[in-house]
Order: structure tokens, then sequence, then C-alpha cells
């Protein structure tokens, strides 16, 4: 035979002999085509890089990262979604871009690819969004398919300073009540803050860090969504409730200018040991055992967030689904539910786990290692956790109500409007929103 | 020619005190670069440098800033040279070629127009004409945007200084047998150099610094600097030192243009080009 | 002046006439006709994705009739007119009077030419960040100095009005910069026989500045004034990462309420209208001061 031909044969042999050897591991995923992964850059990426290493070096598949930016990475996806052809195979989508894209029927639901396939039923629930019903436009387990893997787990948390607590003698508060008893007696400004909170007007401040204290004492922004009754519900006496009670952490317990702590302030506040309580995100957990990045190593606490009086405790979430779109080839579909597949398997979530990064699956947060090591030590609060997250909103228009929320609930912070007038004003707007999108709504009578 | 001692005095002291303001942040910027991020948070004024942001910026697996340095080295050169040759042309043609009077004025207004608009509108059509050319993730789609985005003030620009240009200047050279190209490079040009030099360092810069398009317009092998940089801006965590770090590197290729273009600025070439 | 030379003109430079403006004219054809457009058809549609196929549906002037009832954006005009006033007076005058400082000093010009030069230099990412850390109440380097000199520190983002005066001195410093390199570019090309011929007759350095100088500087200072105020309507780094707009909307600026509407909400309909809106009262706003600048100097 000629070069030609031997060259290749001999390549396919090697390949042969090389899958052959690697078949074991890879009994989970075949060879498929090399896919591209769009994420952004966040602190648990690099636990998330590692894992794709292990991935490549177990099944001999490609996958490309194509890190962006936070702000920016919505549009980047979008464009990507809205094109004819899809420059990205497997989308990483934050939870405040999920309902856009799921509403906008450009994702593809995974039984469509793969009929067999269903979500490992360790994999924390997180509210359904897996899940989606496009006949209902809800995120059902029950009556809608699965189309994607949950990512990351990323939801908010109380963070506490232990040392603080032991010198008190204070216990770990599981109710608001709680917490703003032990935030005023650790108030000391201007050395420490008992509380800093998230009071800020952003994309997503104040709004974010509230959500949990409505959510908690039987509040919501509207009646029932998951059976599609909008009817505007932001200024029920339980939303007052939540929304003083906030309020009177940022009055007696905290800085004097909370309106103007977004998350990264208070993430700077907690490291630098200003601040005894704050409700950021897990994943700014890297940071605060870190010597470069942090003045409190070794001295903060995490626990689930607090509830109210005879509620459920309610973290919001703020994760990310990996999905796959309608509009690329039917190959790197397949592969990019390879991937998925393997990212939701036992060994692929030790290994996340181990680079520090919250994993999806329960039974991960079992295992051996971790209840003994301090450094795993804020695992408990998110097995605590994963019965309760909490969506912020499941519809499109979202980020419009966001936005009102985010002006009222800071004006009120800044002592622009009464509790009262804000969740009034903001409730009337939410309202307009909802009628003039054509869903069915209505809203509470004002309070007094 | 300045006049008394105590005037130049004066001027060199308001002189010194702004540059000290102007320059105050940017060396608290590449001091930064240097600091740890608890360092930086809480303000020390006394700490250890460290080499940690740039090790991070250069080396790390989430950045590929030598590569991105090197995609705007090029969008930006290209795009600028681009912009400064088209731009020229086109105000010398407007200015002086005899085009009557509404067609200077409808160019230079919808030019005004369209810089009016914020770049993110022009990502959406933009990302679609592209893709469909195959041109997204790639220098000529780029360098292309940023010639449109830096086109308006390259010609606005250039037009001043073209219509400083005296006219007997070039009714002279015209009676010698001048022709257009001829006028362009031995009159025109060196005239306007120090325009010339000043607009190319502004179009550089803004090519240099541009984001939005850059981010929609560029995948992981064409990013430009701006979107490095800000991928260290994250939701939770902004890593400050090494967006400093990755200021500090991005501003050389600027400052070394600048001096560059200084030396091809002679000042009085017009007090001697006359006579 | 658009039209001399006449004689010399037939021929030679009415053919290169077109070659010259020729790739001006098919850069804007090729690339910001489709932009423009676009923005003006989708500004009267509403735009919906369903199943992922885009539907549109003709809004007529809806959207334009909303804009007056959305807060952000009656604040967003009140606080950016504002800003981009304030912002650009101070920066024309800092800039031109550096210039000119710049200009007739002897020693050190390249220095204050760099020097001056480096705050565009730096992404207006990093200038956010930076001065976001600056600012705070607690840790930030401003109330670290105030401290030292025994003064108390302030909220410097936290009151409205501070705070809207804190990201004029963040542009400030951020533009001065570009004004000075142009306006000192534009000193630099006078002709220098009509200063000469003015001191000879015994012209005061005022008198030199009022009805020499400034007079055949009046281009470059129009020209960088306009595109100054442009670039200042669009900006947009700054305020989303020191103040996200607020407290309160003491600095939401149009730029970002677009951004917000047409991104963020994917109201690109509505988006769009904004933008239509945003640039004719831009053009309105040039057009008016320019023809103030004018009138100006004409009684100088």
């Amino acid at each position: 035979m000629s070069i030609a031909t031997a060259i290749p044969r001999a390549t396919r042999l090697a390949a042969l002999v090389t899958f052959a050897a690697l078949a074991p591991a890879a009994a989970l995923a075949q060879k498929v085509a090399p896919i591209t992964v769009v994420i952004n850059q966040s602190p648990w990426f690099g636990g998330f890089a590692k894992v794709v290493e292990a991935y490549e070096k177990e099944t001999g598949n490609k996958v490309n990262l194509d890190v962006n930016p936070f702000a920016g990475s919505a549009e980047k996806q979008r464009s990507s979604v809205r094109s004819k052809e899809g420059q990205f195979d497997l989308l990483v989508m934050n939870s405040t871009w999920l309902a856009e894209f799921y509403h906008g029927g450009f994702l593809v639901p995974l039984n469509e690819i793969d009929p067999a396939f269903k979500l490992d039923p360790q994999v924390i629930g997180y509210d359904d969004t897996a899940y989606w019903d496009p006949k209902t436009k809800t995120n059902s387990s029950k009556t809608g398919q699965v189309y994607g893997v949950p990512i990351n787990g990323n939801i908010g948390v109380l963070y506490y300073r232990a040392d603080l607590y032991e010198q008190a003698g204070l216990k770990v508060p599981t109710t608001w009540d709680e917490l703003l008893a032990n935030a005023r007696k650790l108030h000391n400004p201007p050395n420490v803050y008992g509380m800093v909170l998230r009071g800020a007007r952003s994309a997503s401040d104040i709004s974010y860090d509230w959500m949990p204290y409505l959510h908690s004492y039987g509040g919501a922004i509207f009646k029932d969504e998951k059976a599609g009754d909008f009817t505007v519900t932001l200024n029920s006496p339980q939303a007052k409730q939540a929304f003083d009670m906030y309020l009177e952490l940022a009055k007696t317990a905290g800085p004097p200018n909370p309106g103007s702590y977004g998350q990264a302030q208070v993430i700077q506040a907690l490291v630098t040991g200003k601040a005894a309580h704050g409700t950021p995100v897990i994943a700014a957990w890297s940071q605060m055992d870190d010597p470069t990045k942090s003045a409190v190593v070794g001295k903060m606490g995490v626990a689930v967030l607090p509830r109210g009086p005879g509620g459920q405790h309610a973290p919001t979430l703020g994760h990310f689904i990996g999905a796959i779109p309608k509009n690329i080839p039917k190959e790197r579909q397949v592969a990019a539910l390879t991937f998925l597949k393997w990212f939701q398997t036992y060994d692929a979530q030790l290994k996340y786990a181990q680079a520090g990064q919250p994993p999806i699956r329960k039974d991960v947060y079992a295992a051996a290692d971790f209840g003994k090591k301090p450094e795993y030590r804020w695992m408990k609060a998110m097995v605590d956790s994963a019965p309760y997250p909490r969506m912020m909103y499941t519809v499109p228009e979202g980020a419009q109500i966001v936005s009102v929320i985010e002006l009222r609930l800071n004006q009120a912070v800044i002592g622009e409007r009464t509790s009262t007038d804000a969740l009034n004003t903001a409730a009337a707007e939410i309202h307009e929103i909802m009628r003039k999108a054509g869903y069915k709504t209505g809203r509470l009578p004002d309070l007094k | 020619m300045v006049g008394s001692r105590a005037a130049s005095l004066g001027m060199h002291t308001v002189l010194a005190v702004a540059a000290l303001v102007v320059i105050f942040p940017v060396v608290w910027i590449g001091i930064a670069a240097l600091k740890t991020q608890i360092a930086l948070l809480r303000g020390d004024v006394f700490f250890t440098p460290v080499w940690t942001n740039f090790n991070e910026l250069l080396f790390s697996r989430s950045s590929d800033y030598l590569r991105d340095f090197l995609n705007s080295l090029i969008v930006a050169s290209i795009s600028t040279a681009l912009v400064m040759v088209v731009a020229t042309l086109a105000a010398y043609s407007l200015h002086r070629l005899g085009w009557p009077r509404w067609v200077p004025a409808a160019v230079l207004l919808w030019s005004l127009v369209f810089h009016m608009l914020p770049p993110i509108t022009m990502v959406g059509p933009w990302y679609v004409m592209f893709r469909g050319l195959g041109l997204d993730n790639t220098y000529t789609g780029l360098v292309a945007a940023h010639l449109a985005l830096n086109l308006p003030i390259g010609i606005w620009l250039l037009s001043v200084f073209v219509r400083e240009i005296p006219i007997e200047l070039e009714e002279a050279a015209r009676v010698d047998g001048c022709t257009t190209p001829q006028m362009l490079w031995r009159i025109v040009v060196p005239l306007v150099a120090p325009g010339l030099a000043a607009t190319a360092v502004i179009c550089f810069v803004f090519s240099w610094n541009e984001f939005a398009v850059a981010l929609n317009l560029t995948a992981k092998q064409t990013a430009t600097v701006p979107v490095a940089i800000a991928r260290f801006a994250q939701e939770y965590e902004i890593k400050h030192g090494v967006m400093a770090a990755g200021a500090v590197l991005s501003a050389i290729p600027a400052v070394l243009l600048l001096l560059v273009a200084q030396r091809h600025i002679v000042k009085g070439l017009t007090a001697g080009a006359i006579r | 002046m658009a039209a001399p030379l006449r004689g010399v003109l037939a021929g030679d430079a009415a053919r290169w006439r077109h070659y010259t403006l020729a790739p001006a004219l098919a850069v804007f054809l090729a690339l910001t006709l489709l932009p423009i457009a676009n923005l003006l058809v989708m500004s009267v549609h509403d735009i919906r994705w369903e199943q992922g196929v885009a539907q549109w549906a003709f809004a007529g002037t809806r959207h334009f009739a909303a804009l007056p009832g959305d807060q952000l954006f009656r604040d967003g005009l009140v606080n950016t007119a504002l800003f981009a006033v304030c912002a650009v007076s101070a920066e024309l005058v800092l800039g031109f009077v550096l210039a000119l400082f710049a200009s007739r000093v002897v020693r050190g010009r390249l220095f204050y030419r760099t020097a001056f030069l480096l705050p565009i230099l730096i992404p207006g990412i990093v200038i956010g960040a930076i001065w976001k850390l600056a600012y705070n109440p607690d840790f930030g380097v401003i109330n670290q100095l105030l401290g030292l000199v025994g003064l108390p520190g302030k909220d410097w983002l936290g009151e409205k009005t501070l705070a809207f005066a804190s990201i004029v001195v963040v542009d400030i410093w951020h533009w001065t910069p570009f004004v000075f390199l142009l306006l000192l570019a534009g000193l630099e090309s006078l002709p220098q026989d009509v200063h000469e011929a003015a001191r000879i007759d015994g012209a005061s350095a005022w008198q030199e500045l009022r009805h020499v100088t400034l007079p055949m500087m009046w281009p470059a200072i129009a020209v960088t004034a306009v595109f100054r105020l442009i670039v200042s309507f669009k900006v947009f780094d700054e305020v989303y990462l020191l103040t996200g707009g607020g407290p309160g909307t003491a600095t939401e600026v149009l730029s970002f309420t677009v951004y917000r509407r047409f991104f963020t909400e994917d109201r690109i309909g509505y988006g769009s209208a904004m933008s239509v809106v945003v640039l004719s009262l831009l053009t309105l706003l040039i057009v008016v001061s320019l023809a103030a600048l004018r009138r100006q100097r004409d009684e100088a």
C-alpha cells in the first residue's frame, strides 16, 4: 500500500487501540464532535475548567471554552441563538436570562436528542429550572421536559463572623428576628457594622437581596406564578413585614449608607472585617479564606438564610443551567449532551466539589471528606439550603420587573419613600408591565 | 517668545499642578497592580508588592492576555491607519476639490448622526451582517467596525486641519502644475502633520479601548484587551489588582505611539512653507 | 470656504474629487446605512421571540408615546443634559488653558503632552472600578487623604448631589486630555505670521488671545466641543461601575437607560425608539450650542 493509505490506516489502528484502552473509563461517554461551551468568567470557573480537563482526558472529546465577562454574556448568547446557525453548542445560562431563553423557544428538549436521557435523581431540583413545559410556559418537572443540567448551584447564604459569635456567645440565627438581635449586639460602628445589606440599585442588588425576606415571610411578587396567575401581590401585608424587617436591619445595624452597597461592597466589607453579617452568594466564599483576598481568614461561618416567623427558608437562585440551542447541527447537539451526561455523574461532581465549587448532586455533599475539613465548612449551609431555593421570576418580563423593584426599594432605603409607598408604587408599575404584556393579572388594593 | 519670566513661571506652575492631579490616579492604578486584593480593598498605604496580579493576567488558565494584546495591536493599528487614509482623502476632497456646498455638509452631518448612536445599538445588525459574510470572530470584521466607528471623528478633525491650509499655497502649487496626488503628498500631509498625529492617537486609543462591539464580534481567538480586562470584573469579585495590571500593560502601545507621533510634528512648518 | 481654484480645477481635480471621496462613502454605505435603517424600523415595531423565531408586530408611535411616562427616561434626560453641559464646559476651559500654556512653554512640552494623555489610555471599565475604590467611604484613598489633613470623609457616591458631582469629576479627569490633545494640535497648526503681526502692532497677551488666537481656534474648539458633547451623551462605563444610576435616579444617564431597556430588558422596539429620540435631542442641542458659540465669536 502507498504511504497515503498507510498513514490513515495506522492512525485508525492507533485510535482503535487507544479507544480500547480508554473504553472502561469512557464507558459513559462515546467519541463525539468537539463542542464550544459559552460561559462567563467567575470564581467557580476555575473548578469548571478543571472538570472539563478531566472530561477531555477521560473521553478524548474536545471542549472549547469561550469565556466572557459576565456583563455582556447574555447579549452574546442571545446573538448566537437568534442567528441562523449558532456559534455555541452548550449555553451556560444564568438564572436571570433563563426565562427569556425558555420563552423564546431557543432551546432543544434533551429527550429530542436522546429519548433515554434523564436527569439523575441525585441532582438538586433548583426549583425545577431544568424543566420546561412550553404549553403552560412554566418550569415543571411534572408536566415539562428536561432541557438542561444545572452547572452551578449558586444561591444566597448567610455569612457571619464565627469568631465574634464565639466571643459574644451567640447562636446561629434561624429567623430574621434572631439575626436582627445578633446583628444589633455585634454592631459597633465605625469598626464593625452589624449587618451590611445590598441596598444599592443596579441590574440586580437590592431585589436579589430582599427576595429571601419576601418569600420567607409568605409573600411573593405574584399570586401563583406556577399556575399562571400573575396578580401582583408585592404590596401585601406580608411583603410589608418583610420589607420593614429589611429596613430595620439597615437602620439599626447597618452602615450609614446602605443604599450604596452593591454585592462587591458587601463582600469588601466582609473580607476586610468591617461587617459581622452579610448575605452575598455562596460563590463569594472563595474569597473568604484566601489570605491574599481576606483579612478574616478562618473566621467566617456560613449558614442557610434565615426565615420569617412560621415561614420557610427561601434563598434565591443565582445559579447556572447548561442547555443546548436548537440552531446547531445534530452531531454537535449529541456531543454537548454527552458532556452534560458526564457532568452529572458522581465522579465528575466529586472533582467539582474538591475544587471548592458547590456540586449539583446531593450525594456528593454527604461524601466522607467534606464534613470534617474546615475548608469545606460552607457545604453544610448548602445542604441545609438544598430543599428551598426559589427563582426570582420565571417570565421574560423579569428584567423589567426587577428594574422597578430595584428603583423603588432603593428609594425607600435612602429615605426618599416610605416602605408602604415604595411597595405600592412598585406593585402598580409591575401590574402595568404585566397588563401590557398580556398576562392574566390584577393587583391588591394599596396598603395603608 | 513668551514675555516675562513671571508669566512663564506661572504657566509652569499651573501645568505642574494639573499634571500632578492627572497623574496621581494613574500612578495609583500602577500601584494597585502590585497590591494583593485585600491590601487594595483595605486601602493599605504600606504593603508588600506582589507580582501575582501580573501572573494571573499573563499566565493563568483563565486569561489569554498576550494573545488579546496582540489582537488589539493588530486591530487598532490597522483600523487607525485606514481611518487616517480614508479621512484625509475625504477631508481634502470635501473642502478643496470643488464639491457643491451641500456635499460636504451632507457627509459631515451623516457622519455626526452616526457617531451619536451608542455602539451597542449597532451590534445587532453588524453581528448578523458579519456572521452572514463569515466575518465574525475575524480581524477583518472588527477592523471594519472600528473603521466605521472612528471615521466620523477622523473626517471632522481632518476637516479642521485641512481648512487651515492657506489657499494661496495650493494655488501656487497648481500653477506650478501640481497634480492632486502630488498636492496631497507634498503639501497637504506635511502641513496637517500635527493634526494627523493627534487624530491618529485619538483613533488608536478609541479603537484600543472599544468594548461593546469588540465583545460581540469576537470570540476567544480575536478577543481584545478591554474584553480581557472585563473578564476580571466578575459578578461577585472585581479583581481590581489584575484589572490594574491589565490597564498598565494596555497603556504602553499608545504611549509609544504618542512619542513616535511627536517626533513627526515640527512646529512652525506652516510659517516656513509659504515663503 | 469650499469652492476655490476655479480654472485649475477642471480635469485633474474633477477626476480626483470622486476617487478621494469614494472610500469614505463606501464605508458609510456598507456599514452605517444598515444599523441606522434598522434602528428606525425597529423603533416602530414590537419584537418578540417565539419558538426560536422573531415575531415582528407593528407598533406605530406607541413606543414614542410611552417615553414621557418613563421616569428613568425623564430623569435620564435631565441628568445627561446637565452632566454633558457641566462636564464638557469644564473640560473645554481646562483643556484650552492647559493646551495654551503647554504650547507656550519651552521646556517640558513632551512631558506634559504625555502626562496629560494618560487618562484616556485607560479602559473605561478600569477607570470605573478604580475610582469606585477611591470613593469608598471606609477605605477609599480620597477619604484617607482628607483624614490626613483633618477633614471628615464623605459618602461620595451615596448622597444624591454628591454622587452626581463625583461622576462629573471622574469624567473631567478622564476626558480633559482629549480636549487638551486636540486643542494643542490646533494651536500648533496656527500660522505664526498673524501672531507676529499682532505683537508688532503692540497688542497685549490678553488681546492677542481674544482677537487672534481664539477666533482662529474656533473651528478646532467647535469640533472638539461637539464631539466631546456627543461622547458625553454616551457615557456608560463610569456610571455603570460607580453608581449603577443611583442613589435613586440621581446618576441615571440616558445611555444607561437605553442599555437597560434595550438589552437587559430585551425591549428592542422601545429601546430603539428611545435611541432615536435621544439622537434627535442631541442634534438639537448641538445645533443650538454651535449657534450660541458662533454668536459669541462674532461678537468678540
